[in-house]
């Protein structure tokens, strides 16, 4: 999507390259480059308010801090909660402090994860970012949360799930590391969403029969024609709203989305695998983390996933871990199967 | 790297089509895009208005993560042909230029 720029100067680039640039001859590129030397300044002086906060040295326990940006679009902002302190009245920081909580344990106690890095990084969020900013993101090292306009969204850490799937894109950074573009952006955004899917049916004690399988139930006011953000049982239905349009997510191969908007179709063509992981999960029943969850978890720490992998090459490694962990015939492996073909990924 | 030109200098039968994609979701309603016909504002206007595409031509490439917002600009001249495109994060949109989209036409 970024034809003209390279999106990957801060990951890319060592810092004696970037301070050559930034006393170069090209005045955009300088500028860049000061940019993102600030930043890297930035990130090690969020790091070094990690160590003061340190990362969580003991295994099943998390290290949550929670910082205000107070209307500014500043990161991290000002901390206001961390680990173990009790809750402070405002919503925003308590949702966000037990939204990192229930993802944490979801991880651990489903898969034995320590944290996004398995080795017990810090889990930190800002809330109350910018003006009315009615969107939540994952910067690459830290979640952030705005308060919405109050028009069409309330504030994002309402919704569970949400807090989940934006740590999930951390998971998923110290993991595949999925390209988030294309058939690989949208299995990036697919994997935000089972997990999150999945920590929310966690915290609630839910089997897959039970769960909605809805993402961002509650974002909307009631201002808004829809349920949430996205359907993973029914892509395309989740709203249908004069002012957002029809939900235009396809649950099947054959409506594909062929598009250069939204990083090639990452938030559209997402509904696809996640009506593959509802499909399997809801055949087999029980805990949905337990199951098939299990299936995508192994696979999304798989080495063989590579960053660049379409939606194919994804299904073959779920089948290949459905069959290692639980048997070529076993339940896991045919609903995992079936779940692929039914969605038009698998023959 | 490859450097974005900067924008070419607006005319009256200058068109700017504007998109908000991105986000935590796709909602076709708020990425549809916007047009800017310059021919309907005056040259002080146009002058503004050039001064904020410079700005973001000169703004920094969008960095790692997921889910955040971005601004895509594509310049038409008189001929509908496009002349000059720019993607960039939110954060890094001149506020101005964010009040020029908020206030824009929209495609329908």
């Amino acid at each position: 999507m970024i034809e003209s720029t390279s999106p990957r100067i801060r990951t890319f680039l060592p810092p004696y390259l970037l301070e050559r640039i930034a006393g170069g001859s090209d005045p955009r590129l300088r500028e860049c480059a000061r940019h993102t030397l600030q930043a890297d300044h930035g990130f090690r002086a969020r790091a070094g308010a990690a160590r003061l906060a340190p990362d969580s040295l003991r295994r099943g326990e998390p290290a949550r801090y929670i910082h205000s940006a107070e209307g500014r679009q500043e990161l991290p902002g000002r901390r206001v909660r961390s680990e173990g302190e009790g809750d402070s009245g405002d919503p925003a920081v308590d949702e966000a402090y037990h939204g990192l909580g229930a993802t944490y344990r979801l991880f651990w106690e489903a898969f034995q994860r320590h944290s996004l890095d398995d080795r017990g990084l810090a889990l930190v969020a800002t809330v109350h970012y910018g003006q009315d900013y009615e969107n939540a993101f994952w910067d690459g090292s830290q979640m952030v949360f705005g308060d919405g306009d109050g028009e069409l969204f309330n504030r994002f850490t309402i919704a569970l799930d949400i807090i989940a799937h934006e740590l999930t894109h951390g998971v998923i950074q110290h993991e595949a590391a999925l390209t988030y573009a294309h058939q690989a952006g949208a299995l990036n955004e697919s994997l935000s969403d089972v997990f999150g899917s999945l920590v929310k049916q966690h915290a609630r004690g839910q089997r897959a029969g039970e769960a909605d399988w809805l993402i961002g139930a509650g974002l909307f006011t009631e201002r808004v024609a829809g349920r949430a953000l996205r359907s993973m049982a029914e892509p395309g239905t989740a709203y249908d709203d004069p002012v957002l349009g029809r939900d235009p997510q396809p649950g099947h191969m054959d409506d594909f989305v062929e598009t250069q908007e939204d990083n090639g179709g990452v938030h559209i063509n997402s509904g696809i695998p996640n009506r593959a992981f509802q499909l399997a999960a809801t055949s087999l029943g029980g805990p949905a983390w337990e199951g098939v969850g299990r299936v995508w978890y192994d696979t999304l720490v798989d080495r063989r996933l590579a960053k660049d992998s379409d939606f194919g090459a994804f299904a073959e490694l779920t089948r290949d871990n459905a069959a290692g962990r639980f048997g070529a015939s076993s339940r896991e492996a045919e609903a995992v199967r079936e779940a692929w073909r039914s969605v038009g990924v698998l023959p | 790297m490859t450097r974005p030109a900067a924008p070419p200098t607006l005319v009256p039968a200058s068109v700017l089509r504007l998109s908000r994609e991105g986000g935590v979701a796709h909602f076709p309603g708020l990425a549809r895009p916007r047009r800017i016909h310059c021919a309907r504002y005056s040259e002080a206007q146009r002058g503004e208005l050039q001064r904020l595409l410079a700005t973001a031509a000169r703004a920094c490439p969008v960095e790692a993560g997921a889910d955040r917002r971005l601004l895509h600009l594509s310049l038409e001249d008189d001929r509908g042909a496009e002349v000059w495109t720019l993607t960039i994060a939110e954060e890094a949109v001149p506020p101005a230029l964010l009040d020029w989209w908020r206030h824009a036409e929209s495609e329908g």
